[in-house]
């Protein structure tokens, strides 16, 4: 049940991330991939982080994704007429590269069999919690710092001058 | 004994370092009596030491370095033979230091000439108190680079700093072959001590004693002028003469024969290594008389006169008498250091001229230097009852109680060079200072030539009564004979009285002869005649005597060219064109190369990270190639 | 639970190629550059959590946490970038930037 569910959600991410990136308008890409993100969401909580999978909603699709669109919307970047999309030739080289990494991948899966988890542990939210707190205690308050820099940085480069 | 023998040391050295440190902001009075502070210093401890010792003694200071087990302290031997060395060195180099003052009055660059002059006595010093050998092998390279620089003092003119090369690299072969043979020492016994090795010869072949034996005389060759390695020494003339009188007399050439005297336990046990040494000084003396006889520059007829009594103290080496060799040393040390300063009196005297055909008539402007060259000139005649004369017979009735044919046959050549000897020493006498006034505006002698005359005095004294240190065995035998009897191969087999007698009155007799003649070829009105000829051109037998039997243009043929040429090829050829043409190219070729991947580095960043992203491809997929 | 770890690191490495390839092929549009590194990301996160379902344990959700802090932080400064950007040049073109040719 689960593993099935596991297959549709990945078939939804990469068919969702797939238009998203062969999108003509950003703001399309932008829904497409809001409705990939949320798939992955699921996927996590699949695999036993709902923690994550909700950082993922929030975050992700609500607030970076978010994010963008007010970026789009301020540089009045929403006419594709006037925006130059990829031709076919600047697709060529990220196919090889992507057919490169696809055949490297296809090599080393050739060599693994698939074996099912052995023992699901669930990750409850006291231990990550815990985990989080006790051990990485110092790695929390370098991120605390590296946001307040990123919103020094940000409001030093969009104010105007 | 041990702050005595530190200190004799020590006090040059910090002389020296000062003077080359501070000496140019001090002033002159006192950066000169610090120099001359300094020797005397050492001479005062030289002194103490003697006072004090009793037996040969040897003293560890401290541990210069050790590593695995090769163990080098520093440590000083006092035996008779040393202590002898050092008392002469101390003093002869303290009067020398004196006289500089006087002679370099008017030279600027007085601190570098002091501190070197102060180096040298250490080096000197250190190589005579060492009782290792790697430490007398540093006090024999400190002498051979304070000899250079000084040499070379006058380094603007090129004729002097090639002098200092050329003085510098012809001894370098010698040490080479020392160098070789303390590493061979080392490699048998593994020490370097010299009481140590001297005592352990009986434990090796004598092939290889044999062996050692050669490269030391190698070595001792290099540095005293021996033949086939002399040519250095006369065109050392080209330093201030305070040094060719330190060189000459009391440090530098004597180095060799002190080598050898001091590894004569070893090295003596060799009968083709004495022999060796023996033929080597035999013919360097009868070499160094005969150009002397046809040398026109009054330093080079005391700087042949230097190789051919070396010579003689070889030919003692040889013939077993290490009493006589450094009888005679010393005693060489002290005529020779006269003559050499009353030379530098004579030439201070006639404003640099050094051509003894220009010179005449001193005799009554300079007569303080007069008789005591005069008594010089004696000495090295080896006219009866001189020092000179005591040491010089020593010699060779040595070589002729030794009795072999060989030694007969160099005795017979030591008593020709004598009689040369006799001979250019008296015309050098004549032609200096006989004869009319050949220059008539050398009246006038300065206050400062009469300071250093006032030096020549003592050595003179010394050089005259030096006798007085080793009398034969009828005049109730020596000081130094006793005082030595304690080194080992030190004693050969005494004369008997009357024999000795023979002997010297032969000597004595050749050497008079070789005054007479000198005086009916150059006294007098010959003297004019031989003026007169001097402006011709020389006869072949006097150009090739003059030229020092043409050694310098054999080297110059045989050695120089061919190196010059294979420089010039490897220079040209290999250097210029392949080295530096293949770097060239391979500096060319990066720099192409760089620009060319230059541009890549469009700015874009597209470009960036399709280069980015295809290295992560490629390391993917080489890991899943290897994987395979 | 039955989703073998071995599916999930293959979805991961695609979705990564296709952020890859949006990255590389969209360079007349930063935006859609920027959306192409959102994807890697969220590839990587996979990959994280994938494994810390394996073995148990809950580092690798703990780096994905911190993963999309450090994401966030990236995504403002860079759009602010491109605030800037556009500002000055009116243009999201790559290749319009260049001042760092060497």
């Amino acid at each position: 049940m689960e593993a099935t569910l596991f297959y549709i959600l990945a078939l939804v991410t990469l068919v969702g991330t797939g238009f998203a990136i062969t999108a003509r308008q950003a703001v399309r890409a932008i829904v497409y991939l809001v409705n990939s993100f949320f798939a992955l969401a699921l996927i996590f909580y699949l695999l036993g982080a709902p923690l994550v999978a909700a950082f993922e909603v929030i975050i992700y699709a609500g607030a970076i994704m978010v994010l963008f669109l007010f970026v789009i919307m301020m540089l009045d970047l929403g006419h594709p007429e006037r925006m130059k999309s990829p031709r076919l030739v600047d697709w060529i080289p990220a196919l090889v590269l992507v057919l490169v990494t696809a055949a490297s991948v296809g090599v080393l899966a050739a060599q693994h069999h698939a074996q099912p988890l052995a023992a699901f542990h669930g990750i409850s939210v006291r231990q990550f919690s815990q985990t989080l707190f006790q051990r990485y205690g110092v790695a929390v308050e370098l991120v605390s710092l590296q946001l307040l820099f990123a919103l020094v940085g940000a409001i030093y480069l969009g104010r105007r001058r | 004994m041990t702050t005595y023998l530190s200190l004799m040391l020590l006090i040059p050295l910090l002389g020296g370092v000062l003077n080359a440190l501070v000496g140019r902001n001090l002033p002159r009075r006192l950066a000169e009596s610090l120099a001359c502070a300094a020797v005397w210093g050492s001479f005062v401890c030289a002194v103490l030491a003697a006072l004090a010792y009793r037996d040969p003694e040897k003293v560890v200071v401290a541990t210069w370095f050790q590593a695995f087990d090769l163990a080098l302290p520093l440590s000083f031997y006092l035996d008779p033979l040393s202590l002898s060395l050092c008392l002469m060195i101390g003093f002869v180099c303290g009067l020398i230091h004196l006289y500089s003052v006087f002679y370099m009055a008017s030279e600027a660059d007085y601190a570098r000439f002091f501190a070197l002059l102060n180096l040298f006595v250490f080096a000197m010093l250190t190589l005579v108190l060492a009782e290792n050998l790697v430490l007398l092998y540093l006090g024999w390279e400190g002498v051979g680079f304070c000899s250079y620089l000084l040499i070379g003092f006058w380094y603007t003119e090129k004729e002097n700093a090639d002098a200092g090369r050329k003085a510098f690299i012809t001894t370098r072969i010698g040490d080479t072959a020392l160098m070789v043979a303390l590493a061979w020492l080392f490699q048998l016994f593994g020490t370097l001590s010299i009481t140590q090795v001297n005592g352990m010869g009986f434990l090796v072949p004598a092939g290889i004693v044999t062996a050692l034996g050669l490269l030391m005389l190698a070595g001792a060759i290099g540095k005293s002028a021996q033949l086939p390695l002399m040519v250095w020494l006369p065109d050392a003339m080209a330093g201030p003469t305070p040094v060719s009188a330190m060189i000459h007399a009391a440090t530098m050439v004597t180095a060799g024969v002190y080598l050898l005297a001091r590894m004569y336990p070893l090295i003596g046990a060799s009968i083709v290594t004495t022999s060796a040494i023996a033929v080597v000084g035999g013919l360097t003396a009868f070499y160094g008389a005969s150009c002397a006889l046809a040398q026109r520059d009054l330093k080079r007829v005391l700087a042949f006169s230097t190789i051919s009594q070396i010579g003689y103290m070889m030919l003692g080496v040889g013939a077993g008498a290490i009493t006589a060799a450094t009888f005679h040393l010393l005693v060489h040390a002290f005529f020779k250091a006269l003559l050499f300063l009353g030379a530098g009196c004579v030439i201070t005297a006639m404003h640099h001229e050094q051509d003894i055909f220009r010179m005449g008539g001193l005799r009554r402007t300079l007569p303080v230097t007069f008789w005591c060259f005069l008594a010089g000139a004696a000495c090295l005649a080896g006219l009866p009852l001189t020092g000179g004369f005591f040491s010089k017979d020593s010699i060779l009735s040595a070589l002729w109680i030794k009795g072999t044919p060989l030694s007969e046959a160099l005795y017979f050549l030591g008593l020709l060079t004598a009689l040369i000897t006799a001979f250019y020493s008296f015309r050098m006498v004549y032609l200096v200072f006989f004869g009319s006034n050949a220059h008539p505006h050398v009246h006038h002698v300065k206050s400062d030539i009469l300071a250093m005359e006032l030096i020549l005095i003592p050595l003179a004294l010394l050089g005259l009564f030096g006798g007085i240190l080793d009398l034969p065995g009828y005049l109730g035998g020596g000081f130094l004979g006793s005082f030595f009897g304690s080194l080992n191969g030190a004693h050969p087999v005494e004369p008997s009285h009357t024999e000795e007698l023979a002997l010297q009155g032969i000597a004595g007799t050749l050497a008079i002869a070789g005054v007479f003649v000198a005086h009916v070829r150059y006294g007098g009105a010959a003297r004019e005649n031989r003026l007169q000829e001097s402006l011709l051109k020389p006869a072949p037998l006097v150009a090739f005597l003059f030229n020092g039997w043409y050694f310098d243009a054999l080297y110059q043929a045989l050695l120089i060219r061919p190196y010059q040429a294979l420089s010039r090829v490897l220079w040209q050829q290999v250097d210029e064109g392949v080295i530096n043409r293949g770097l060239d190219g391979l500096a060319n070729g990066v720099g192409s190369t760089g620009s060319w991947l230059g541009r890549w580095t469009t700015g874009q960043v597209a470009v960036y990270l399709l280069s980015f992203a295809a290295g992560g491809a490629l390391l993917l997929g080489y890991l899943a190639w290897r994987s395979l | 639970m039955t989703i073998p770890l071995f599916h999930v690191l293959i979805l991961a490495a695609l979705l990564f190629a296709m952020g890859l390839a949006c990255t590389i092929a969209w360079r007349a549009n930063v935006i859609m550059m920027l959306i192409g590194i959102e994807i890697m990301l969220n590839a990587v996160m996979l990959t994280l959590v994938g494994g810390s379902s394996q073995w148990g344990m809950a580092d690798g959700q703990i780096f994905s946490l911190m993963l999309m802090a450090l994401t966030s932080s990236e995504v403002s400064l860079a759009l602010a970038m491109v605030v800037y950007l556009h500002r000055r040049r009116q243009s999201v073109d790559t290749d319009d930037f260049n001042s760092m040719k060497g």
